[in-house]
């Protein structure tokens, strides 16, 4: 406002002095406007250095963030290299959990096998012992023991009868027994009698179920003693042991083993006893044992 | 070499064998085999066992009497007895065991069944 007055007043003098008032004022509107260039541009200028100061301020917090940032960058990284590793890893307990299911259901499988080759061995020893037993005894009453011992403590009877069929085939006696009084066990007559059946037809006949209701002429199993496809005894067996619910495959194995060896053990055995020694059994062999016998077996029977 | 010896009586022939047959898949184990009690005796008192096996029902000396004249005899006093049976549950059986046997088995004998049990009694793996 100051300066507009001395510019007013310097305007209102005479002329002479008018050019020098001119002069006067053109110096003042300069000055005045250099004075107000330089208070603008010092505004301007503080305007800048605060804007600076500010810049300084935002790049200081951005450089912070950065940083942060970078640091957060690096531990998604390095979450994103565990996640990998678990995945990975989860892949490979997957891949052995399945290769031990494998191993289990193998080692299950072997251990199955292993039973079953022990029980067919079992199986096997049962019959070989029993086959052995029945041909190598050359008495009678040795045939008839390891009879039992066959049916009762292999098979696992407990009440059973043993007969003897007739030479005519028509009546079964009673030549072993076990838990039944011999003196009730009476000669069968074989027509229409079960035992009969058998013997006709020399197939044993055993029962599948109410394996706890068996009786003399309705017994569990009948297994007819074969010699040359003729029943010459047979096994009935009429209980089993309390412990043995039920027929094992050997026990019908051992019934195939004894209808096919047992009568013809019993007529070797009867044989044999009719004979002092082993040499005199052997006597006649070479008589039977002639050439044109060996080169015609039907010949030699 | 065996590091075991097992007494086995049993008088039936077949069944003696059977378990001889049985007891001969325990490489570790030596059978020796007596034909009843008596006879179970003489061995005994011929050898040193780690096992006997017996079956109930023999002649001359069966073996519940076999049991009890093993349980007073200073040599064999601590040997596991295993009895075979008949039954599955019987007075004989609980008699046996009453008088110190340590197992039983009951017939029809299965070879798996014997050797599980003697390898049990004497803790062989």
């Amino acid at each position: 406002m100051s300066d507009e007055k001395e510019t007013d007043s310097a305007a209102s003098g005479p002329s002479s002095a008018g050019d020098s008032s001119g002069v006067l004022e053109g110096v003042q509107e300069r000055e005045a406007f250099v004075r107000t260039f330089l208070r603008k541009g010092m505004e301007f200028t503080e305007d800048l250095l605060r804007e600076n100061e500010s810049l300084r301020a935002d790049l200081d917090r951005l450089r912070v963030e950065n940083g942060r940032l970078r640091t957060q960058v690096a531990s998604d990284e390095a979450i994103r290299d565990l996640l990998r590793t678990v995945e990975g890893l989860e892949e490979e307990r997957t891949r052995l959990l399945e290769r031990s299911s494998e191993l289990e259901a193998s080692r299950r499988q072997q251990v199955d096998l292993y039973g079953e080759i022990e029980r067919e061995m079992n199986d096997l020893a049962n019959l070989y012992i029993a086959s052995h037993h029945l041909h190598t005894s050359l008495s009678v009453s040795s045939v008839v023991q390891h009879l039992r011992d066959m049916v009762h403590q292999l098979v696992g009877a407990e009440c059973f009868v043993i007969y003897l069929v007739d030479a005519d085939g028509l009546r079964a006696r009673p030549i072993a027994q076990a838990e039944l009084d011999p003196s009730t066990l009476e000669p069968i007559v074989l027509d229409g009698h079960p035992l009969g059946d058998a013997c006709l037809t020399g197939l044993p006949r055993i029962r599948e179920s109410n394996l706890d209701a068996g009786s003399l002429d309705d017994p569990l199993a009948i297994i007819p003693l074969l010699a040359d496809g003729k029943a010459v005894g047979v096994v009935s067996i009429i209980s089993l042991l309390e412990q043995k619910g039920d027929w094992a495959e050997v026990d019908r194995a051992l019934f195939r083993l004894l209808g096919a060896q047992a009568g013809t053990a019993l007529i070797a055995a009867n044989l044999y006893s009719a004979v002092p020694s082993p040499g005199e059994a052997l006597a006649d062999l070479g008589q039977k044992l002639d050439v044109s016998a060996l080169n015609n077996p039907e010949g030699a029977k | 070499m065996a590091e075991y010896a097992c007494l086995v009586v049993e008088d039936s022939a077949m069944m003696r064998q059977l378990l001889v047959f049985a007891l001969a898949r325990i490489k570790k184990l030596k059978v020796t085999e007596a034909e009843d009690g008596v006879d179970g005796l003489r061995k005994l008192a011929q050898g040193q066992f780690d096992l006997i096996i017996t079956d109930i029902n023999m002649p001359i000396m069966d073996g519940l009497k076999l049991v009890k004249r093993v349980r007073s005899d200073e040599k064999h006093k601590d040997v596991p007895i295993i009895i075979i049976t008949t039954e599955g549950s019987t007075e004989d059986r609980q008699r046996a065991m009453s008088l110190g046997a340590n197992a039983y088995i009951a017939k029809p004998i299965q070879a798996p069944q014997v050797i599980a049990k003697v390898k049990e009694l004497l803790d062989i793996r």
